[in-house]
């Protein structure tokens, strides 16, 4: 019986002791166990319990959360937060951290006075505890303008966001799984018996969150929209000018094919007609009514031949140069004159050009220069006739210059020889038409017409296989 | 008899009498002898009509296709060939270069159906000694042929200026005998700024046979230079469509 209380006794004794011990190792330095130094007091009214999840284990880490609104009819004027953990601690404000503790026997005061703006704030903390005992206690007081305080303590109201959980320091709503915090002590409860704190520590002053314009949200929305559009547009101008090229490779298939027809077709078999008309008429009476009017039919045939040359002329696609233009005009220039008794010199630039002259400018021109021609012939009463065709990089100049009787320009009616025809022709072209002219002193028309270069360079490569 | 006036449509400068022409006895005796070189029957058949139809020309030989012509032509050695520009295979521009040289004595005179005066240069430099267009009245183009068996050369002013620029394109010809004297170069300048024969003559104190030779000799430089080059740039164009056979 003795034995057997004894090795009862034995523990209790011991635990007692042990006890007593615990109690004193929380002593620290000041020699009055268990009453708090005065000056931490006034902090501590502030604070809640401690505070932990249900279940405490060495190494473990907790993640506090909870939620506060400023009204927006008040600012702030005055805004402290105190707190600490057992062992460690991160303490987030909508995401931002705001500062570290590592001793549960230093109190952490943060003033948060810059950064509190109007609207839901979200306060996150991260706590570690290292061994045993785990909990961390909070305050935090707010004096707004109008009066009101608004406080918030640690308590059970404190969420526990699971590990799993992304941005939880950010997030303005709890999920259901978030368990509510346990009170493991009030605040000068064991373990964390007084004297404590033995330390306050004011962490550094915080920087009031400033976005550079810049940075804000809805500026760099704008801004982006704004590149998507530039973007959007460029590719649909790139759609267009691509589109806009195949138009064109397929405007000279269509040109190539139809000179080939011209030729092919209409040209050869139209010779053989005239050929035909011509061998009729060797087997007949020369000077019979038949013959003649094989004659002629032939005659209209060949008309209509040369029409079509013309035409093959403008329209074939190889012909676009300067140089086949100025061939051109010379030898109508020549045929056109040759039974008249206008001698016609020719003055024609010798520099090959790689510039364009395109169908519509080409054939406009030629019609003009054709009626100055005309023109020349029937009135002049001319001798000589100059034909100076010049170009100079992006101008073609074409002048028509003869030496006959001339005219005054102002008295004649605009009317008259087509004068308002040429200019109205030229200037659809972009370009222009003078005539100059004195009594006595022939006639002078200028042709001045723009030119094309051929396109080259950076879109040159985006151009369809030709 | 022969007109003073070039029909262009030759391309040729006021045609002189040929040799021998105005002898009736020469004309019995002797017709000249045309070959003709054409793929389409019903052209081939008609231009052969209107050859046989001049008391002066005898049509003799008329060939289907290129080949043909530069199998059988050398034997029957006509005085001069009508060759079509569009032949089926071998063009007429090559047929024309081959010939040449196979009987250089033989003028060639180039037919077309549509007045391509790019087509027409090219073919002169490969060998042609004038040109026509198929639509040509009979009397024309017997005059044509006269003129070209008399030694007339084609020159029209565009042509001028062409053979000006072809022969300063042959730079790197070293053979000093293929470029142009200064002579040549001036009449042909002459020509190319619109002034005839008579005027080139007067201007130079030259005789129109001078001036004519001259083209002539000009004629035969361009032949011997250019001819292959003509063929292959001929090739490389391919600017008039192919005809339908």
């Amino acid at each position: 019986m003795r034995r057997w209380a004894a090795s009862c006794l034995l523990p209790l004794v011991a635990a007692v002791l042990a006890g007593l011990a615990q109690g004193a190792d929380f002593g620290g330095t000041n020699a009055l166990v268990g009453v708090m130094p005065e000056p931490y007091i006034a902090l501590t009214n502030w604070m809640g319990p401690w505070i932990w999840t249900s279940n405490t284990f060495d190494g473990q880490t907790c993640q506090l959360w909870h939620t506060f609104e400023v009204p927006d009819s008040s600012s702030v004027t005055n805004a402290r937060l105190v707190m600490t953990a057992d062992d460690e601690f991160t303490l987030y404000l909508d995401g931002r951290e705001l500062g570290r503790g590592v001793d549960w026997r230093e109190l952490f005061v943060f003033d948060l006075t810059p950064v509190l703006t109007t609207g839901k704030h979200v306060l996150a903390i991260r706590a570690f505890n290292a061994a045993i005992a785990a909990g961390v206690t909070f305050g935090m007081r707010v004096n707004l303008t109008d009066g009101r305080v608004i406080e918030l303590k640690s308590d059970r109201t404190w969420r526990i966001v699971p590990d799993t959980v992304k941005r939880w320091q950010t997030r303005t709503r709890a999920a259901e799984d978030w368990l509510p915090a346990t009170i493991q002590a009030p605040l000068n409860g064991k373990p964390w018996l007084p004297p404590w704190p033995v330390n306050v520590i004011g962490m550094s002053a915080l920087e009031p969150i400033s976005l550079a314009f810049w940075q804000t949200g809805w500026f760099q929305l704008t801004l982006g929209s704004v590149c998507g559009l530039v973007i959007l547009f460029s590719l649909r101008l790139m759609a267009q000018l691509a589109l806009h090229r195949k138009e064109r490779w397929l405007l000279q298939q269509e040109r190539t094919r139809i000179a080939r027809e011209i030729h092919d077709d209409i040209g050869s078999r139209m010779t053989q007609l005239v050929l035909q008309g011509e061998v009729a008429q060797c087997g007949l009476e020369e000077g019979s009514a038949t013959r003649q009017q094989l004659g002629q039919i032939c005659e209209e045939a060949r008309r209509l031949l040369a029409t079509m040359d013309e035409i093959l002329w403008a329209v074939n696609p190889q012909r676009d140069t300067l140089r086949d233009f100025a061939a051109y005009v010379c030898k109508y220039a020549e045929e056109y004159l040759k039974h008249t008794q206008i001698q016609c010199r020719f003055d024609v630039e010798e520099q090959t050009s790689p510039a364009v002259f395109n169908l519509p400018q080409r054939r406009s021109l030629f019609m003009a220069i054709k009626e100055t021609l005309n023109n020349a012939v029937k009135y002049s009463e001319a001798t000589e006739l100059q034909l100076q065709i010049r170009w100079l990089g992006e101008r073609l100049i074409v002048v028509v210059q003869d030496n006959g009787k001339g005219f005054d320009v102002a008295a004649v009616k605009p009317d008259r020889h087509g004068m308002t025809n040429l200019k109205e022709r030229m200037s659809e072209l972009g370009g222009s038409c003078v005539v100059a002219s004195r009594p006595g002193q022939g006639c002078r028309v200028e042709f001045n017409v723009p030119l094309e270069r051929p396109r080259r360079g950076l879109l040159g490569w985006w151009s369809p296989a030709k | 008899m022969s007109s003073h006036k070039t029909s262009i449509s030759s391309g040729l400068p006021a045609p002189k009498p040929a040799k021998g022409a105005s002898s009736p006895e020469l004309e019995a005796r002797r017709r000249l002898k045309v070959a003709l070189v054409e793929d389409q029957p019903k052209v081939r058949e008609s231009w052969m009509t209107l050859i046989n139809s001049f008391s002066d020309f005898v049509c003799q030989c008329a060939c289907a296709t290129g080949e043909e012509a530069v199998r059988v032509l050398p034997q029957e050695r006509p005085d001069v060939i009508l060759m079509d520009i569009f032949l089926p295979r071998m063009s007429g521009i090559e047929c024309t270069a081959r010939l040449k040289e196979l009987l250089p004595h033989t003028q060639i005179v180039i037919l077309t159906a549509m007045d391509d005066q790019e087509l027409v240069f090219l073919a002169l430099e490969a060998g042609a000694d004038g040109y026509l267009l198929k639509r040509t009245k009979p009397a024309d183009l017997r005059n044509a042929l006269l003129d070209v068996l008399g030694g007339g050369a084609p020159m029209t002013s565009q042509i001028a200026r062409r053979v000006i620029e072809s022969f300063r394109q042959k730079t790197k010809v070293q053979d000093e005998s293929m470029h142009l004297t200064a002579r040549e170069e001036q009449i042909l300048l002459l020509l190319s700024q619109g002034f005839p024969n008579k005027t080139i003559a007067e201007k130079l104190d030259l005789s129109v046979d001078t001036v004519c030779s001259h083209l002539k000799h000009v004629f035969s430089k361009l032949h011997v230079s250019s001819r292959t080059e003509a063929v292959v740039r001929y090739m490389a164009a391919k600017t008039p469509p192919q005809k339908r056979s």
